[in-house]
């Protein structure tokens, strides 16, 4: 009855001796034999009817033999020892089948001869199960990597939008207040013009007084040159129109800035026309390179003429603020490359400088307006602000990426308005 | 700390020469398998918290580990710490070609553990007249979290290094026993002391 029991059993079982010549195999194995050992497979060595992964078996029995110690194998580092075909031909997703294989040392009692007994289990509904398992974990990995990044960029897209907003409300406050001041500015540059004017009257008035005090008599001459020495006349005299000159100056820096924050409220609809960009941008280089010329430069275009409509000396401008920017960020030797490049919809400008870049705390910053990093006076943190706006205006893009130590790269994407439009647009 | 060794003096004697002998029956039957000399460390037994049975089996880096679980008369698990380097020369000797694909390397250790496992396991048990069966052994990633949540407060353990001596492999295997089976192994120990 075992004997019927274990023919029949659902697992392999096969018994060889220690020449590995087998002994016994039970249904499971008999059924799956190769067509030629069907009726030949006893005194057979194993390892010829499964010769497949017969160095394995091999290696695996002999361990038994020695060792009297059962061996195991599994499925995930050997899924197919012997080279069985999956119990579902028909409906399963694998063709072979995943084993397990356990090999017993085992010892008959009457004749003291040692033989193994191989255990054969078919995993391969387990094995299958175990791999869609696995696949899908992957793929959850990966969606839920792609969805880091997704996230990653939301915020990287959302902090932009609030910098744009803020852009917009301290921009257009920057180009209110800027307004205000250009009257007080007005009176007050005539103001000094005639301040000048006046101090120099004056001067003249007590140099002449001075010149002719010899025609006084003494009582009065000593009175005019007490009342000189005591009003600091000589110290007045150098200082006053130093003085003037300096608020003069201070006045044109004043005027500098609001002219500049000015930008910011000013319409790109006026002044539109066609703009050839090869041209704008080897004449702003130019400019640029005479100014700091120990760097390299170089434009690079894929087209003959790029061609847009836009405000010319606002686009000049915008450029000229990124090169500068770049030529700045090199503090010896270095170089600057603008490239232009054209698709249907699409102009595409690159800056790029071998300079210092920008640290990773300032990125979100550079567009800010008065956000400077330049010791004071030398920066007015308004020519990104001012590209921006500029930008912005032409209904195109900036960004801007940037390596500590490697250089920055300042991208600007403008859309190719349809010629259509330069027949409206007012010149 | 002082640690607690569930064991007088005499029973850890008796303990300590039957791990000798059983260690040195392993230590043949790997090196008769891979014909290479094994040399075996002196046994140690010690009772550990988890915190410190983590820190002996996971100290080091650049290990592999493998459980494997025992029924019968005693029960327990064994747990292997193999060493990375020297494995292809091991490789090598057990027949294995290079390059030794990550199937190959797992089966490997698989195999390394069953079969020193296996060998102390069944010279301990013969040694103690005691009869044990050794589970199918399972690769082994654990973490510290896990061993901080484990239920028990002291475990004893017995441990033993195996080096083999054409090359820079080093593999230890650690005997932890449950509460019932170390007053079994007692028991047993003190009948062998009668
Ligand atoms: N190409 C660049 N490389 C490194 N840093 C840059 C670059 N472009 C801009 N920056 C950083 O961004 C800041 C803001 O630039 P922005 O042009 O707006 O102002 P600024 O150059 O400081 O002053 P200015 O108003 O004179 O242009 C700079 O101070 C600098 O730190
Ligand atoms: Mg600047």
């Amino acid at each position: 009855m075992f004997e019927q029991l274990v023919e029949k059993l659902p697992v392999g079982i096969g018994i060889v001796d220690e020449n590995f010549l087998v002994i016994y195999l039970n249904d499971f194995f008999r059924d799956r034999l190769p067509r030629e050992y069907r009726n030949s497979y006893k005194d057979t060595p194993v390892t010829d009817i499964f010769s497949h992964q017969a160095k394995f078996l091999e290696r695996r029995l002999k361990s038994v033999f020695v060792l009297q110690h059962p061996s195991f194998s599994y499925w995930e580092q050997r899924p197919h020892i012997f080279p069985f075909k999956s119990s579902r031909p028909i409906t399963g997703e694998e063709t072979q089948m995943y084993q397990n294989m356990e090999i017993l040392p085992v010892k008959d009692k009457s004749t003291g001869r040692k033989y193994a007994c191989i255990f054969l289990q078919d995993v391969t509904a387990q094995a299958s199960y175990f791999r869609t398992q696995q696949k899908l974990s992957a793929a959850l990995k990966e969606e839920h990597e792609a969805q880091r990044k997704l996230i990653h960029k939301l915020d990287t897209a959302q902090s932009q939008l609030i910098q744009a907003e803020k852009m917009a409300s301290t921009g257009q406050l920057a180009a209110g207040i800027a307004h205000e001041i250009n009257n007080p500015i007005g009176f007050i540059n005539s103001n000094l013009d005639t301040l000048s004017q006046y101090a120099n009257n004056l001067i003249s008035i007590c140099d002449g007084v001075e010149n002719h005090v010899t025609d006084f008599n003494d009582e009065v001459k000593e009175q005019i040159k007490n009342l000189f020495e005591a009003q600091h006349y000589d110290l007045i005299k150098d200082d006053i129109e130093e003085l003037l000159e300096e608020s003069k100056a201070g006045l044109n820096r004043v005027k500098d800035i609001v002219d500049n924050l000015k930008q910011f409220s000013l319409d790109s609809t006026k002044g539109s026309q066609i703009v050839e960009l090869n041209d704008v941008a080897s004449q702003t280089i130019k400019l640029v390179s005479t100014q700091y010329a120990s760097h390299h430069y170089k434009v690079e275009s894929a087209d003959e003429k790029i061609e847009i409509m836009a405000n010319p000396g606002m686009i000049k401008q915008a450029l000229m603020n990124i090169l500068l920017n770049a030529a700045q960020a090199i503090p010896d030797k270095g170089y600057v490359k603008l490239s232009l490049l054209k698709n249907s919809e699409n102009i595409t400008i690159k800056v790029l400088d071998s300079g210092e870049g920008i640290e990773h705390k300032n990125m979100k910053r550079v567009f800010e307006p008065f956000f400077t990093t330049r010791p004071e006076g030398q920066g007015q943190g308004l020519g990104l602000s001012t590209a921006y706006t500029i930008i912005k205006k032409h209904k195109g893009k900036i960004s801007i990426n940037s390596k500590v130590g490697k250089g920055t790269v300042v991208t600007i994407e403008l859309p190719i308005t349809s010629k259509d439009n330069s027949a409206t647009a007012p010149q | 700390m002082s640690v607690v060794i569930p064991l007088d003096e005499e029973q850890r004697d008796a303990l300590q020469e039957l791990l000798n002998i059983a260690m040195g029956q392993a230590a043949n039957s790997l090196a008769q398998l891979i014909e290479t000399k094994i040399d075996i460390s002196i046994p140690k037994i010690t009772s550990v918290t988890p915190a410190q049975l983590y820190s002996l089996l996971f100290g080091s880096q650049d290990t592999f580990h493998t459980r494997q679980s025992f029924l019968g008369d005693i029960q327990g698990e064994v747990i292997s710490v193999l060493s990375r380097s020297g494995l292809s020369e091991i490789a090598k000797l057990m027949d294995y070609s290079d390059p030794l694909s990550k199937e190959d390397v797992e089966e490997i250790i698989l195999e390394l553990s069953n079969i020193l496992a296996g060998a102390c396991l069944a010279g301990l048990s013969s040694q103690l007249e005691l009869t044990t069966n050794l589970n199918m052994p399972t690769l082994f990633t654990p973490n510290k979290e896990n061993f901080d949540e484990l239920k028990w407060q002291h475990s004893l353990v017995m441990e033993v290094q195996f080096t083999v001596a054409v090359s820079s492999f080093s593999m230890r295997v650690v005997f932890c026993l449950d509460d019932d089976s170390l007053t079994r192994m007692k028991d047993t120990l003190d009948e062998l002391l009668d």
